[in-house]
Formats: C-alpha cells, sequence, structure tokens
C-alpha cells in the first residue's frame, strides 16, 4: 500500500563553470544541505553540454565520487581533466576523448572503452579497463584486482593498459587481445607480489611484467612467452606514452621482463563429452 | 571574448545547474518488530569507518561525511552508525541500547532487564523529527546494565558476564514483541534505521556523539519493507559488523553459530558474520589474523607454498573452522572494543567487493570504505591503499596500524 | 504317500518364462561364435549352423557388445502373463519360483523397485545479480575434503608470541568429496577389486576394501584404502588395520539392513579362501550383528579398542544402514568416538541379498543424511565429524544434492562398477558375471582389463568432480565445504511436501533465508 509520492526537495547544489579561451572550467565541490556532493546526473549533464560546443579542454575542479564523468564521450580533440577522485565508471565507453585525472581514480575506470586515453596520475583500483576493444590506459600508480579482463582486438584497434605501480589477481582474465604492461616501478620497488591468476582463461593478448613472474601465479591457460621483435616494437611505443604522460624515464631492459599468453586457442578442449546417450 | 563564449550553449541560464537531491516519500516500515513476510534479506551497500589513533574523540560528523559521500550505494532503506568510546564514565556497564515499538515492548524488556541484572542507569536516546522520514518512530532508550553476580540462564550457570549479556539479548530478539536491541556492548552504541545516511544521522544528530571509533553502513536491499531493526551495523556485545555483500555459504555459518548458542533472528547473513566473529575471537580466543583466515581462508594450492609453520596453522584453521568459511563476495567493517578499541577491514578471498584503506599523513587517522571518495571526502592527503583479499587491515586506538593487509597472513601469530 | 513334512521343501520345478532374449540377425552374424564364448550364462549356442538362443539370458549386454558384426540384440520379452496392475508380472513370478524351491528370493545389485527417487525431485540453486556465479574453467574451485574428527575449536596460545598449540587427531585429505564404498575381494574378482584400488589412487581419494580382507598384493595401494571390520572379521590382522588410510566398522549395509554379508558358496573359490581364512566352497555369511556389540556402549568399546590397536593414527568410522532411527542412532555413535559416520540407503548395491530385505527395507538416502545432519547439528556434534553418505548415487548430479542434504562425502559403488563394464543385470550372486566383475572364475575374470578398469573409473569420477565444480560455480560458491548441508541451495518439487518438510529443503518458489 503506497501513500502518494510527494517529493521533498532540499536546497540544491550550485553548479558552475567559467568559460577561459578554449577551456571550459567547472567547479564541482558544491555540498547540498544534508552533506552530499554535487549528485553525478548534473555534473556530466553539464560536461555534456560543454562537449557540445567547440571547446577543446574541460577542467573539472574538486570531484568527490561522481561516477561515469566523459562516459561514452566520443569527441577525439577533446581533453577533459579532473581534478579530485573521479567516482566509478570513469571513462565508460569512451569513444576518443583523453580524460587525465590529478589524484587516484576508483573502481571500472575505461569500462569497455572503444578508444580514446585515461591518464591518472595516482592508482586506479578494481576491473579496471573491462572489455576494453581500443585506446590506451596510463596508470602511474598501482591498479587493483580484475584489471584487463576479457580485453579484446580486432583489425586496426589495439587496447593497452599500462600500470607504473603493482596490480593484483586476476590480471587479464579472459584476455581476447591487446595489450597489458606493469611496470611496477612502486615506491616498494617492485617487491609488492603480483597477484596469481594472471591471464586465467586469456585465449589472446599478451601480459608483460616487470620483474619475475612465478609458474603458480599464472590462470590457467597462460603460459610464459619469449619476447619478440613485434613485442619490443609495441613496447616501446607504449612506454614512450607513459614516459610522456608522467614526466619519468622507464629503463628498456627487455631481459627483466615476463611475458605471459595463451596457451591455445582453444584452452578447454578435452573438457566436454558431446555424446549423444 | 573569445569564439566560445558566444556559443549559444553558453548563454546565461545554460551554464548555471541545479543539482536537486529528492527524497521520495516511503511507505510506512517496521520498527522494532520484524516485518512478518520478511523474507532472507540481500542487496548491495556502501561502507565506511574511521578509528582516531591518538585517542582523541572524533564526532559524528566525520562518519556522515564519508558515508553520505558514497550515496550512489544506498536506496533509503536502512543506515546505521555505531560509534566506540561514548561513554567513558560508565567504562564497565553493558550499554543495551533497544529500539521499541511501544511503551507496552518498553516495559516487558525493563522488567526482563531489572529481573536479569543490577541497572545502573536508564536513559531515552536522543532522536528527532526528520522531515523525509515518515512517522512513526521507534522509541529508542538505552540501559546501563552490570549482569548479577550469579549468572545462570536455563540450566547454564556460573556463565562469563559476556557470554550472560548474550543470553538475555537473545531472548529480548526472539521473545520480547516490540522489543529489539541494536547493541549490547561496554562504552559502545548503535544507532541505526530505515532511512538514508543523512536520515538517520539527522534522527538520531549523530554529529553530537563524539568516540574514537565510527563504522557506518547504508544500504540498497533488494526487497522491502524496510525494517528499523534489519539496517546494519549488525552486533552482539560490542562486536559491530557493516556488511558489504552476500554470503553464499550462509546455511552453513548459520548451522556452526546456532550450534554454539547464537539464535539467528534477523534473517540475514550479516548477523552470522558477528556472531561468528564473537565465537572465534572471544569464546574460542583465536587472534584476529587466524580468525580472519578462518573465514576467508588461503587454497588449498597456495597453502601448500607456505612455510612450514604457516601451512600447518593453515590447515588446522581449514578443517576445524570449514563451517565458518564465508563464502560469497563480501567486504565487511569490524569494530569491537575490548580489549582494546579496533577497526577491522576485511574483503573475500577472490576479492569480489571493494574496500579500501587509508592512513592519515600524521597516522593520527584510519579510515576504511568501499570507495576512495568517501576516505577524500574528509582527508584529501591521506594515503590510500586496497588490503589483499581475504587478508584484514586491522588497526587499533593507540597502535595505529597493526596490519595492513598486505603481510602474509599469520604474521605475528606463528613463532 | 507320505506326503508330510518334507513336500515342501522338495524343489517342484515349474519353469519360469525367460524374460530376455538374444535377437540374432542371421544376414548380418558371421557365424564367428564369438557370442557363444562371450555367454557366461549358457544362453547362447551354435546349433545346425546358426547361432541360437537357448533360454536364460540375463541381458547382461556381453554377447551384443562383443559382435563384431553388430548382429545382436537384446530383446526384453513382454507381457508373458495376462496383463494384471496389482498381481504385476514380477509379483507372480515371485511367487511361482518360491513355490518351486520353498526357498528365500535372493537377488543383487540395489533394489529395482520402482520407489519415487527423491533426488529426481530436487532442484539446484545458481546465483545472479545479488551474488556472482565463478567460471570453474579460470577460477579455482576447491573439492579437497577431510575424513576424520574435528575438535570444533583450535587453541591458538598467546604465549611465545602466539605458537600454535592445538592438536589435531587423524585426518585423511581426499581430492574430491567422494569415495568408493566397501566391495569385497569375493563379491568382485581379484582384477575388479584391484582396479578400484588404483582408480582411488590415481583420483586421490580412498576405496574400501569390503569385509573380504586385503590380499597381499593391495598393501601398495594401502593408503588408498577404507579397510572394513565387518561382523565375520574376515582378514582383520594388525596390518589391515595399521598400514591403511582409514578403517571402518561396519554395523549395516544399505541393501540389507539388519543382515550381514553373504557370499554364495559359488564364489568362495581357492584365492577368497585364502583371504577370508575359510574352506573352499562353504558360504562365507557374516553374522548378522557384531557379537561383541549388543548395544551402544559396547560399539564405543570397539572404537576405542580399534583406536588403541592403531596408535591413534587411523581415523575409525562407523557405517550404518539408513533405518527409522538414524537420526538417534547417529549420534549415539558420535559420542561413541567414530571419527566418521556413513550412512547406506536402501537403494544401495549388494553382490548378494534377500529381495525381502532388499526391496522393502530401509531408508532413502536423501531423508536419511538429512535428518541426521539436523539431528548432529541440534545435538551440537555436526562440526566435530565426517558425514559420509551413498545408496545409489548414480551421477554427479546425486552426489551435489546429498552434499547439499547434508553430507561431506559421498560413497559410491554401482557407477564404479558399471564403468567397468556392468550391466546391473542383477546376477551376482551367481557368480556367472561374463564382464569378469562379480565371478571368481579364471576364464572369467581374466576378461576385465585393470589397467582399463581403472583408467574408465577415473574418468567418471573425475568427470563427475568437473560436474560438481560448474554447479558450485554457478552457485557462487568456490569450495566445497560451503556447500555441505546447505539445504537452502536445493528447492523440492514432488508431489509430496511433507518429504520436503522432513528434509529441511524450502519448496520451489520459496526464496533464501
Amino acid at each position: 500500500m503506497v501513500e502518494s509520492h510527494s517529493a521533498h526537495e532540499f536546497n540544491g547544489v550550485e553548479l558552475s563553470g567559467v568559460v577561459e579561451g578554449d577551456t571550459v572550467f567547472i567547479r564541482a565541490d558544491g555540498r547540498d544541505s544534508l552533506g552530499h556532493p554535487l549528485d553525478y546526473h548534473a555534473l556530466n549533464t553539464v560536461i555534456r553540454k560543454a562537449m557540445m560546443t567547440k571547446c577543446k579542454r574541460i577542467v573539472l575542479e574538486g570531484v568527490l565520487g561522481q561516477r561515469y564523468i566523459g562516459s561514452a564521450s566520443s569527441r577525439s580533440d577533446l581533453k577533459i581533466d579532473i581534478h579530485g577522485t573521479p567516482g566509478n565508471n570513469l571513462g565508460a565507453f569512451l569513444d576518443g576523448s583523453t580524460i587525465e585525472v590529478f589524484g587516484n581514480a576508483q573502481d571500472l575506470t575505461g569500462n569497455t572503452m572503444n578508444s580514446g586515453k585515461i591518464v591518472v596520475h595516482g592508482n586506479a583500483w578494481d576491473v579496471t579497463g573491462l572489455a576494453a576493444r581500443g585506446g590506451e590506459i596510463l596508470i602511474k600508480g598501482d591498479s587493483g584486482y580484475r584489471v584487463g579482463i576479457h580485453m579484446k582486438e580486432f583489425g586496426g584497434m589495439k587496447p593497452a593498459i599500462v600500470i607504473g605501480g603493482s596490480a593484483k589477481d586476476y590480471l587479464g582474465e579472459y584476455m581476447a587481445g591487446g595489450t597489458i604492461l606493469v611496470l611496477r616501478m612502486g615506491p616498494d620497488n617492485g617487491k609488492s607480489r603480483i597477484g596469481h591468476n594472471i591471464g586465467a582463461g586469456m585465449h589472446g593478448g599478451s601480459i608483460f611484467v616487470k620483474g619475475q613472474v612465478l609458474h603458480h601465479q599464472l590462470g590457467r591457460g597462460a603460459v610464459f612467452g619469449d619476447i619478440v621483435e613485434d613485442d619490443i616494437q609495441r613496447l616501446e611505443e607504449l612506454i614512450r606514452d607513459f614516459e610522456e604522460a608522467f614526466k619519468v624515464g622507464v629503463p628498456r631492459d627487455w631481459s627483466a621482463f615476463s611475458k605471459v599468453c595463451p596457451n591455445t586457442y582453444r584452452p578447454f578442449s578435452g573438457h566436454y563429452d558431446p555424446t549423444l546417450i | 571574448m573569445s569564439g566560445l563564449q558566444g556559443d549559444p550553449i553558453f548563454q546565461s541560464g545554460m551554464f548555471r545547474a541545479r543539482s536537486k537531491r529528492t527524497i521520495p516519500q516511503r511507505p510506512r516500515s517496521y520498527l522494532a518488530t520484524r516485518p512478518p513476510n520478511l523474507r532472507y534479506q540481500m542487496g548491495g551497500c556502501g561502507i565506511a569507518g574511521l578509528i582516531s589513533i591518538n585517542g582523541d574523540r572524533i564526532s559524528g560528523e566525520g562518519i556522515t561525511r564519508m558515508l553520505t559521500t558514497m550515496s550512489e550505494r544506498e536506496n533509503g532503506l536502512g543506515a546505521g552508525y555505531a560509534c566506540y568510546g561514548l561513554f567513558p564514565d560508565r567504562r564497565d556497564e553493558f550499554c543495551i541500547q533497544l529500539l521499541f515499538d511501544n511503551e507496552e515492548s518498553k516495559c516487558l524488556v525493563e522488567e526482563f532487564l531489572k529481573e536479569h541484572a543490577d541497572v545502573k542507569k536508564d536513559e531515552r536516546v536522543f532522536t528527532k523529527k526528520v522531515q523525509s522520514l515518515a512517522p512513526p518512530y521507534p522509541l529508542v532508550w538505552r540501559y546501563f546494565i552490570k549482569p548479577a553476580d550469579k549468572r545462570e540462564w536455563r540450566g547454564n550457570s556460573n556463565l562469563s558476564e559476556e557470554d550472560y549479556v548474550v543470553k538475555l539479548v537473545m531472548h529480548i530478539n526472539k521473545n520480547i514483541d516490540g522489543a529489539f536491541c541494536v547493541s549490547s556492548g561496554k562504552d559502545m552504541a548503535v544507532f541505526k534505521g530505515n532511512g538514508y545516511s543523512c536520515e538517520i544521522s539527522e534522527f538520531y544528530d549523530i554529529q553530537r556523539y563524539s568516540g574514537q571509533l565510527w563504522i557506518s553502513h547504508s544500504r540498497f536491499p533488494t526487497n522491502s519493507p524496510g525494517w528499523w531493526g534489519g539496517a546494519h551495523p549488525i552486533g552482539i556485545l560490542d562486536w559491530a559488523v557493516c556488511h558489504n555483500g552476500e554470503i553464499t555459504s550462509y546455511g552453513v555459518n548459520k548451522k556452526l553459530v546456532e550450534m554454539a548458542g547464537y539464535d539467528c533472528t534477523l534473517l540475514t547473513d550479516t548477523e552470522v558474520i558477528a556472531y561468528m566473529w564473537d565465537l572465534l575471537v572471544r569464546k574460542h580466543e583465536l587472534p584476529i589474523p587466524a580468525a580472519a583466515f578462518a573465514m576467508a581462508p588461503w587454497h588449498h594450492s597456495d597453502i601448500a607454498r607456505m612455510d612450514p609453520e604457516s601451512r600447518l596453522l593453515a590447515n588446522a584453521l581449514r578443517l576445524t573452522y570449514k563451517e565458518a568459511f564465508l563464502n560469497g563476495p563480501f567486504s565487511i567493517i569490524v569494530g569491537r572494543r575490548e580489549p582494546e578499541t579496533t577497526m577491522i577491514a576485511l574483503a573475500d578471498r577472490k576479492k569480489l567487493r571493494p574496500l579500501i584503506v587509508g592512513n592519515s599523513q600524521d597516522h593520527k587517522m584510519v579510515f576504511s570504505a568501499s570507495e576512495e571518495c568517501a576516505i577524500r571526502a574528509i582527508d584529501t592527503e591521506a594515503e590510500t591503499w586496497t588490503p589483499n583479499a581475504g587478508s584484514p587491515m586491522i588497526a587499533q586506538v593507540g597502535k595505529g596500524v597493526i596490519r595492513a593487509g598486505i603481510e602474509p597472513p599469520f604474521l605475528g601469530v606463528v613463532r | 504317500m507320505n506326503a508330510t513334512v518334507n513336500l515342501a521343501k522338495k524343489s517342484i520345478g515349474h519353469l519360469l518364462p525367460d524374460r530376455f532374449r538374444p535377437v540374432i540377425d542371421h544376414e548380418s552374424c558371421k557365424r564367428c561364435k564369438r557370442c557363444v564364448a562371450e555367454c557366461s550364462f549358457k544362453a547362447i549356442d551354435f546349433i545346425d549352423d546358426r547361432v541360437t538362443s537357448t533360454g536364460g539370458c540375463v541381458a547382461c549386454g556381453r554377447c551384443a557388445a562383443f559382435c563384431p558384426a553388430g548382429a545382436i540384440e537384446i530383446e526384453v520379452i513382454q507381457d508373458q502373463f495376462p496383463p494384471h496392475a496389482n498381481f504385476t508380472e514380477r509379483i507372480r513370478r515371485g511367487i511361482m519360483s518360491q513355490a518351486s524351491t520353498g526357498g528365500v528370493l535372493l537377488s543383487s545389485c540395489g533394489t529395482d523397485v520402482e520407489h519415487p527417487v527423491i533426488f529426481d525431485e530436487l532442484l539446484l540453486d545458481a546465483a545472479q545479480v545479488t551474488n556472482p556465479s565463478i567460471d570453474p574453467l579460470r577460477e579455482e574451485i576447491e573439492t579437497i575434503t577431510f575424513l576424520g574428527r574435528r575438535s570444533g575449536k583450535l587453541t591458538v596460545s598467546e604465549k611465545d608470541s602466539f605458537a600454535f598449540v592445538s592438536e589435531i587427531g587423524p585426518v585423511v585429505a581426499i581430492d574430491m568429496p567422494l569415495m568408493i564404498g566397501h566391495i569385497s575381494l569375493g563379491s568382485v574378482s581379484y582384477n575388479a577389486q584391484k582396479a578400484l584400488f588404483m582408480a582411488a589412487k590415481e583420483l586421490n581419494i580412498i576405496a574400501g576394501s569390503g569385509e573380504g580382507g586385503l590380499h597381499p598384493d593391495f598393501y601398495v595401494y594401502a593408503d588408498h584404502i577404507n579397510s572394513e571390520v565387518a561382523s565375520g572379521r574376515f582378514g582383520v590382522t594388525s596390518d589391515y588395520l595399521n598400514k591403511v588410510a582409514t578403517v571402518e566398522i561396519k554395523i549395516g549395509q544399505g541393501a540389507k539392513p539388519g543382515h550381514g554379508g553373504h557370499l554364495p558358496g559359488e564364489k568362495v573359490t581357492d584365492l577368497i579362501s585364502r583371504t577370508r581364512m575359510i574352506p573352499v566352497g562353504t558360504d562365507a555369511l557374516s553374522p548378522y550383528p557384531h557379537h561383541d556389540i549388543y548395544s551402544i556402549e559396547d560399539l564405543q568399546q570397539l572404537i576405542s579398542v580399534l583406536k588403541e590397536a592403531t596408535e591413534y593414527r587411523v581415523p575409525i568410522g562407523v557405517k550404518i544402514a539408513a533405518t527409522h532411527n538414524v537420526a538417534a542412532v547417529s549420534s549415539g555413535i558420535v559420542r561413541a568416538g567414530a571419527d566418521f559416520l556413513t550412512i547406506d540407503g536402501f537403494r544401495g548395491g549388494t553382490g548378494s541379498s534377500p529381495r525381502i530385505i532388499r526391496d522393502h527395507a530401509g531408508m532413502p538416502i536423501e531423508v536419511a543424511v538429512a535428518v541426521v545432519d539436523k539431528r548432529l547439528t541440534e545435538e551440537e556434534l555436526r562440526n566435530k565429524v565426517t558425514l559420509c553418505a551413498g545408496g545409489s548415487i548414480r551421477s554427479s548430479a546425486d552426489m551435489i544434492k546429498c552434499i547439499a542434504l547434508g553430507a561431506d562425502l559421498v560413497m559410491v559403488c554401482t557407477a564404479a562398477l558399471i564403468a567397468m563394464g556392468c550391466h546391473v543385470c542383477q546376477q551376482c550372486h551367481r557368480g556367472l558375471c561374463s564382464w569378469g566383475i562379480a565371478t571368481q572364475r579364471p576364464e572369467l575374470t581374466s576378461r576385465l582389463d585393470s589397467d582399463v578398469a581403472a583408467a574408465r573409473v577415473t574418468n567418471l569420477f573425475s568427470a563427475w568432480n568437473e560436474e560438481l565444480k560448474e554447479v558450485l560455480g554457478a552457485m557462487g560458491i568456490d569450495s566445497v565445504e560451503s556447500l555441505v548441508g546447505n539445504r537452502d541451495r536445493l528447492r523440492y518439487f514432488g508431489a509430496n511436501p511433507k518429504v520436503a518438510e522432513i528434509m529441511g529443503v524450502k519448496h520451489v518458489g520459496e526464496g533464501w533465508g
């Protein structure tokens, strides 16, 4: 038994912006009378309005947990700068734009992205780059669990995730294409164990990790591989992008890298019995 | 003025926006009494906690800010806050805080408590009307008690004080209609109800309280009607648990705690988790990392690679406590008061739920939350990290972070 | 004529019509006579230049399986009696046979009477939305199971910086929640038992030795053997007790509650005589009760003496048949000190049993394991003992449902034999098994290649374990111990809700909690 729905409204949060040159500045740090930060829907609506103009850059200040920022953004000439902590699903379904975060990101960064670039001057946590099909995600610090699950590549689209620090369990699970590169340059100098179940169920793509990876850390269907000329070319490209984004130098010591790749393209043949009984 | 400012989209009025937070009117909810047709409660949630390492008491404003920052994780059907370090003047008395549907149930409980314990003081818990929170509201009351000298319950004599209080609380929740005990620990209390985190904070005026440890929870259950008693934190004695996730081994875990004498009356897996911590840590005296390992054990293939002493303990725990294994996705924040005020943050061994922890730069505050933005909301400079799957982060007043959650499981436990 | 006392016992022959007949396609038949050689029941012969059925076919399927031309079909001969729904053909045959022999009807295998199968009325749960399912092909799902007594509480001392002090009793770890049940050497052949032990070793589980003692050749498999101390005490030496993985006292067996073992004289050959230490050709009948167990405290005594004799290094278990009082009896057995408890349901198999007991006595394992699990939980005993259940576990579905109903692991016998070639023709008691399994005749036992048979049994249970993982993953559970007794993961959709109520299983349509 439901009574009539009358909504209670509270003092809203002001959201304002300033235009300077071809950049739009948006302050997102307001709080309402209940202490809630700016609602993501309002923020994203304003961002989309700004995207419809000819601006080349959108700068967000005071972001605190707002989700879905830059989702499905398809203007490849647009850059979104984020100061603060963006919420989950940053740049989900991204299709061309560049997003740069000055802070840490949360979970699901670059979820199912198609093209574009996401740069994080900090950490990004779990499920980064889920099902990415193209574009690049560059993370200066650490990432979390289940990074790069089911990345795919086709034709000229080759997705990549580069992590400056380390990652945890289930890295590149179900991978069907693309490249994951883990540099382990974090403050502990590569001591933190990269997780286990690396590449479980992978049937395409490659994972490169600086430093030793032990056999028991590999997931089912993943094996060690040799780094070949094509790999080095791709790694050079990615490392250059990383160095440029974060103004650091990365040693090109290929012998220190481990490569994880699929054992076969049909990892589970022999598992099923199709007999008519 | 550049070309952009002439852009029609930026005409005045279009580039100012107002975000309006609306809280819809909700149907009437149940208070202390469990809804009669309530089935198992499940759903998603947000959790947050903070602990003051140097013992300074922090007002509830901080924890409210943390929790409300994650408002996407709730749908208004339950929220709650637990505060530790609330009653330093009554340090040795158990604070039994209850929700009542009406005066009669209050009288029944008072009679029962007076008969079985020494009631030192009772007082009404401050509450205020919240515009968006539809009445009726429960009566919220607290009783400071000391158990009787001769602690006998249904043939079990010479119970410890804590076991005795557990029996009293189980009796109230199971047998006294219209009454629900929300917390029963020393120097702490739980404030919870059926509403948004901001509404519950306002209802109890959470910011008037200060304590060394706060943990909190906001719910997104998949079934209604709402029930004040069903919100988190859920606990027993000074244990309080905020839980995000769903335990698939609920039936198995429930049987273990019921065998040990706890009555599961809340039809939710979180209740079982709270009783499990009490059973394993208080009654069986397992060190916290060992109890956490029993609840989120390593895989046998990883145990085989441990050093011999750790392997022995790991196998012994997996064997003896296999019914304590919490299978399924979870992240929990657990608070306790005895013997030290402690905050524990733990995620399941496959890390299927988010959990992030943080330490302020001056090491005076340690945080835990479902999302980083909750920590940033009160400390923009804190160092943040995620504990490993199945590995507890433990922070204690006076000691700081004693386990970060990235160490080997039995560091400090096995010789 | 003095037709008084002995007349009833004199065999008065009255031929019963055959139930099966091999049908030969004479056009494809190559006249190789392979079928005649393969049939051990003398039901087929080569007469007048034709392969002919000579009566007595039991549908064991051997001839059809080995005919190189595929020219044989086994026909079930229907409607040999006028139709009657009440005096079924089976009932009439029973009467006629007993009128001829005056004997107790004997058979083997598990009951073939059409009682409703409760396993088939249970449906499994799966996780979605509020809980993720897990992919067993990519993420580890653990099926390791422990057998043995547990203390219920671990002591981790705070002195000396948390040195670990608690003692753990003898425990055996097996790789999947399944053990091969007791099948004695005698009821089956040497090659068959060897195959079962080889499979147990390969799978890293345990297999029961049965009550026939352990042949010296099989001591190489000892750490995968669960030796049986039955009422006949065949072969119970100190080696039999000390070298094996576990020891189980057989109080009863699901196929014949209240009865002891029965090995007909036809199967007591030289080999069996030596292993069991009894004369060749005698009927090896085990007493109905253990003659040192007339009450529960006697059982405690036997358990204690076995623990003492094995110096507390081996888990000692007890196996009982599922009967009406199984919950109370189980509680007593756990209190008497058993480290593990096996319950055998009424549909369990056997090498030989009177039909009257096999078909009509006992209790379905589904209900038995649920009520025992509930009772042990109520009495705060459940987490101290390992509960095993069996009695016609036919597939991984049965195994999974049995675990969800309350068993830590299941015990399987008949399915293992079917993997080796058995067609369940219910002739084991005659010792003529054409597949070389339930016989002692050398010309028949040599037909069973232990290596091949072991590989087939290994395949079967490995596949079941993979199916277990598929189901656990679908339920969002990543370790089998979180399914044990988790009856909330099952729903009943049979005709009688009272059954569901007694088992503690919700009805289909009811939600969680």
